[in-house]
């Protein structure tokens, strides 16, 4: 039986990071690689070892597959390419292999430089491993060889990230990724047609949430700066370049406008030339209708918001400052951080995760003395507030894509199977599929009945569809030939043909039965019985009263034999091929039961 | 010029299909419409108006919102023609924790529990102190049993059904809980068969000696010892349990309005020792509010007109429920998609309409995609120790949680 196999690499019940071992059709792929945010040594990567004990994985994996640039989704593909070894494709979108390097050289330097750790792959090793991704975009059909084919879906949740469908001839998976369901600003929900795939892999750590609105997550975050402006406070919101910040600006420009609110806002730019071109990928990724948002309002073109000039960290009175880099880990926001820190009236708002050792990290756990640069020690008093904006699908986002894939089966990974077991009961008779929660190192695997196209030759096709009545379109038609398979191919040709091709003589088998007819007239005038007999009870049939005196229906041959021994008695032979046998059968027994009593 | 928190007003445009993008806050290409600006309109407003407000959308609308303890929430739906699931839900962290631990960023309910009902939930309680819940609804007057707590499993399983010897043709079975030595439940559809139910052993501790057969609306314990029940006419009836055969009491309604149908709200501190207040609020169809002390069940202490502008086109969904922190504040829903608060305190004596304190609108104006019905808030429940939260439902599905702003006045 052809099989399909899933296995989550990781050990436990972390949920960190995400790694997937596919095996579909005799190929293996490998879905994301990411790193474990919260171990500091060989823990946070994937247990490799998996796949092979040694040497190299090119010769194991046929592709490696990145949905998106999140860490624990792309963290550890250096360290998997160039310090372990795999020199095959890796694919991503275009945005993501943009973003990718960016965030890997960010978290590398943060990791190495400033808390000095060393088996970590180096700047020249993200180089290196970069240069053997291949970008793809959305729903283009991408062959990675004869057989395997991927192709990716727009997903939401970050820019760039995608679910991946991986094919091999009718065998599919489709692997989630991280996705969300309800639009967002400035990403749209995730879609996928009714591909129909063997199997779903979805991520399930959202599964048992019911998230609160966007829109009341966003009232949240206008009610804190709002109140921190109007005690005079200053508002610090260190972002990534690009995405989720544009999100804010418009949010609180538009809040500015309508409150006539009359403190400023400034957007402090980092490195000019890396903005803009994010700017311009983020265009060419989303859809018209996005474009034109954006080609409205230029991101430097709002009416409150002003580019940021250092200087201005020092004005006395309230603003807002949306700068760079999203950790705090160094440049400018942290710069201001260190000024703003002091004053409770203070508020820094910190918008998404932050990696282990940075600033950011710190404070979002509590910390509220930093030991700086020089030993010096930085009192926190600012007011620390965080805000998760991360679109993720919950358990009602899971089911609305179940529904529009149609897979056969579903596959959850990153859940505690107790905890899950209401979900697969939900899934499992809502759309009466199987679901499968596989522990992380636990390999689960389906069965699959893939459908084995078969070409059949023009002669045979002609021949069996002139036989019978009009097929019904609907109704499966059933055809005779044989079966050749041969290099891989399949083909369906008549017997002669297959014959031919097998230098084989056809051999032809001819069954005689005799039959006993009572009759005392003469030969003939029986066999005139006979024939008028099976004229009228075989009406669909073609009987024939050959010139020779022998019956033809259809195919099959009676005759009347010499005088048997007993005058009264005749003898018929009915003669037919091994291919009529069920005709001829047939009619041996309905001569067999007599002849009608003619009438004189 | 971009207008409203919903940037350009963008024409549809012909399926490029590259990304599915529904923009925010309706589906389709609504972005400049009516309902659009509202939702923008009530939302900054919101901020004005309430303190905290979270906005959830559940599959399956619920008529339920039963708390477990003071974190969780159980909720359930009811749907006549399919499985039905019930839900425990957990608060989020922010919601039920006391002393500010730090950061709270989740601002999520977590699924954690979960069952399937063949059958819709109109009435669901939770046994104190157990890990049972007892619900009931179409199409018998039947209870079942549910186990909550379990090691391996989050699945929350019928442990058993208690049938109630009604005939299956009356109304849907009443219930009501309270904290008592052995798990028992009081219900009944009819004043003349309410019973109280040990749920292990299924005996009958008590049944009530009455020939009256008028329906009931609302049945509550009011301590373990004694039972309330109120009728669809309005009539309070009263009860001693340890006096078996004892007739559920006759009180007499000197001010019947007939035609309306009434459900009643007992405030929780009447088990406690304050004996001053008045415990029993009832509600009826035509927005009619009255305050009775336990004392004296038959007087009417106050009452007040609600401000609704139509009656209610049934009791469905009626709903009265004093505050448990806020001195004399009820809470009061099913007319149509707000909830009111009242403060019964600043009441004028003799019946007129009541200004409420305040109006949670949100229902209405949050802006879900609806398909444009008009949704109806199905229930409420107050929050047991954050003096101004609620949560409300609706029949499109939300659940909403809030926590208005003290001495705002709703515009």
């Amino acid at each position: 039986m052809p099989e399909i196999k899933v296995t989550p690499l990781g050990a436990g019940q972390d949920v960190g990071r995400s790694c997937i071992l596919v095996s579909i059709a005799g190929k293996n792929v490998m879905l994301d690689c990411g790193m474990h945010m919260g171990y500091n040594d060989d823990r946070r990567f994937p247990d490799f070892s998996y796949i092979t004990q040694n040497g190299r994985l090119t010769d194991f994996l046929d592709c490696v597959i990145i949905s998106h640039f999140h860490l624990d989704h792309c963290g550890a593909l250096p360290y998997f390419s160039e310090m372990v070894g795999y020199d095959g494709p890796i694919y991503m979108t275009h945005p993501t292999k943009a973003i990718c390097p960016i965030l890997l050289e960010d978290y590398r330097k943060i990791t190495v430089d400033k808390k000095g750790e060393t088996n970590f792959f180096t700047s020249q090793m993200i180089k290196d491993c970069m240069k053997k991704v291949v970008a793809v975009h959305l729903h283009q059909t991408v062959q990675v060889d004869d057989e395997l084919e991927i192709k990716a879906y727009y997903a939401g949740h970050v820019l760039g990230a995608a679910m991946f469908q991986i094919k091999v001839g009718s065998e599919s998976v489709v692997y989630t990724g991280d996705y969300n369901m309800t639009p967002d600003r400035h990403l749209g929900a995730a879609w996928i047609d009714k591909c129909r795939p063997d199997l779903l892999i979805s991520e399930s750590t959202y599964a048992t949430t019911i998230r609160d609105s966007k829109r009341c997550r966003e009232r949240d975050f206008l009610k804190k700066v709002h109140e921190s402006v109007e005690r005079g406070g200053k508002v610090l919101i260190p972002v990534f370049a690009l995405g989720r910040a544009q999100e804010l600006c418009i949010l609180l420009e538009t809040f500015w406008e309508r409150m006539n609110l009359k403190a400023p806002i400034y957007f402090s730019m980092g490195l000019t030339e890396k903005a803009n071109h994010y700017y311009k990928l983020f265009i060419t990724w989303t859809n018209q209708k996005i474009r034109k948002t954006f080609v409205q309002r230029n991101m430097f073109e709002f009416k409150h918001i002003k580019a940021f000039d250092r200087a201005f960290a020092d004005n006395p009175g309230p603003m807002v400052v949306f700068a760079t880099p999203g950790m705090l880990h160094a440049g400018q926001s942290l710069q201001i951080f260190r000024k703003w820190a002091g004053n409770e009236k203070n508020m820094v708002i910190m918008p998404g995760y932050c990696v282990q050792g940075t600033v950011g990290h710190k404070i979002l756990s509590g910390q509220r003395k930093l030991e700086m640069e020089g030993r010096q020690i930085l009192e926190v008093k600012m007011q620390v507030e965080y805000m998760s904006f991360s679109a993720h699908a919950d358990a009602k986002g899971i089911m609305q894509l179940i529904r529009q894939a149609e897979p056969r089966s579903v596959l959850l990974v990153h859940g505690e199977a107790k905890k899950m077991e209401f979900l697969k009961q939900k899934i499992e008779q809502e759309f009466h599929v199987n679901c499968y929660m596989p522990a992380n190192g636990e390999t689960i695997t389906l069965f699959t009945s893939p459908n084995i196209p078969v070409d059949i030759s023009l002669g045979l096709l002609k021949r069996e569809s002139a036989i019978g009545l009009v097929p019904d379109s609907k109704k499966p038609k059933l055809m005779h030939g044989t079966l050749i398979m041969k290099d891989n191919s399949f083909r369906l040709v008549s017997p002669e043909q297959a014959l031919k091709e097998l230098g084989l003589g056809e051999h032809q088998l001819r069954f005689t039965c005799r039959v006993h007819i009572q009759d005392p007239r003469k030969e003939h005038e029986m066999v005139l019985r006979v024939y008028n007999h099976l004229k009228g009870v075989l009406k669909d049939y073609s009987v024939q009263h050959l010139p020779d005196g022998s019956i033809m229906v259809e195919s099959i041959l009676i005759q009347a034999t010499a005088q048997s021994e007993d005058q009264g008695t005749k003898v018929l032979l009915v003669s037919w091929t091994y291919q009529d046998e069920e005709l001829g059968s047939y009619l041996t027994s309905l001569l067999k039961k007599g002849l009608p009593p003619t009438t004189a | 010029a971009v207008g409203g928190l919903g940037a350009a007003g963008l024409a549809r445009e012909g399926e490029e299909r590259f990304c599915h993008v529904t923009p925010w806050p309706l589906g389709g290409a609504r972005w400049a419409g009516m309902a659009a600006e509202s939702a923008e309109d009530w939302l900054l407003e919101s901020l004005r108006l309430y303190n905290d407000l979270h906005v959830f959308e559940l599959q399956e609308p619920t008529r339920v919102i039963e708390w477990i303890g003071e974190k969780s929430v159980c909720v359930a739906g009811y749907e006549n023609s399919r499985r039905n699931e019930i839900l425990q839900l957990l608060l989020p962290q922010k919601l039920y924790v006391k002393e500010k631990q730090g950061l709270c960023p989740e601002r999520d309910f977590k699924v954690e529990r979960g069952g399937f009902s063949d059958r819709p939930v109109y009435s669901l309680r939770h046994v104190p102190d157990t890990s049972l819940l007892v619900t009931s609804g179409p199409p018998d007057s039947s209870l079942q049993v549910w186990q909550l707590a379990a090691e391996d499993t989050d699945v929350i399983k019928c442990a058993s059904t208690i049938p109630t010897g009604n005939d299956s043709k009356k109304p849907w079975t009443k219930i009501a809980t309270t904290l008592a030595r052995t798990p028992c439940v009081l219900h009944g559809s009819r004043v003349n068969n309410v019973q109280i139910t040990e749920i292990e052993s299924k005996k009958n501790i008590y049944t009530a000696a009455s020939s009256i057969s008028d329906e009931v609306s609302s049945l509550e314990f009011l301590d373990c010892n004694t039972l309330l029940a109120c009728c669809v006419n309005g009539q309070l009836c009263l009860a001693d349990v340890r006096q078996p055969q004892s007739p559920l009491g006759d009180a007499s309604i000197p001010w019947a309005l007939s035609g309306e149908q009434w459900c009643m709200g007992v405030s929780p501190g009447v088990q406690g020792s304050d004996v001053n207040a008045p415990a029993i609020a009832r509600l009826s169809s035509g927005g009619q509010l009255t305050l009775t002390d336990l004392r004296n069940i038959s007087k009417l202490l106050k009452s007040a007109r609600c401000k609704v502008s139509a009656a209610s086109p049934s009791t469905e969904f009626l709903c009265v429920s004093w505050a448990p922190v806020l001195d004399g504040c009820l809470a009061v829903s099913g007319f149509n998609g707000t909830v009111h608060i009242y403060d019964t305190r600043s009441w004028p004596v003799s019946g007129e309409e009541a200004e409420p304190l305040f109006s949670h609108k949100g229902h209405i104006l949050s802006g879900m995609d609806n398909g444009g019905g008009f949704p109806l808030v199905t229930t409420h429940a107050w929050h047991p120790w954050k003096s101004r939260m609620l949560l409300s439902a609706a029949s499109d599905g939300s659940l909403h949680v809030w926590d208005w702003a003290e001495s705002h006045k709703n515009s």
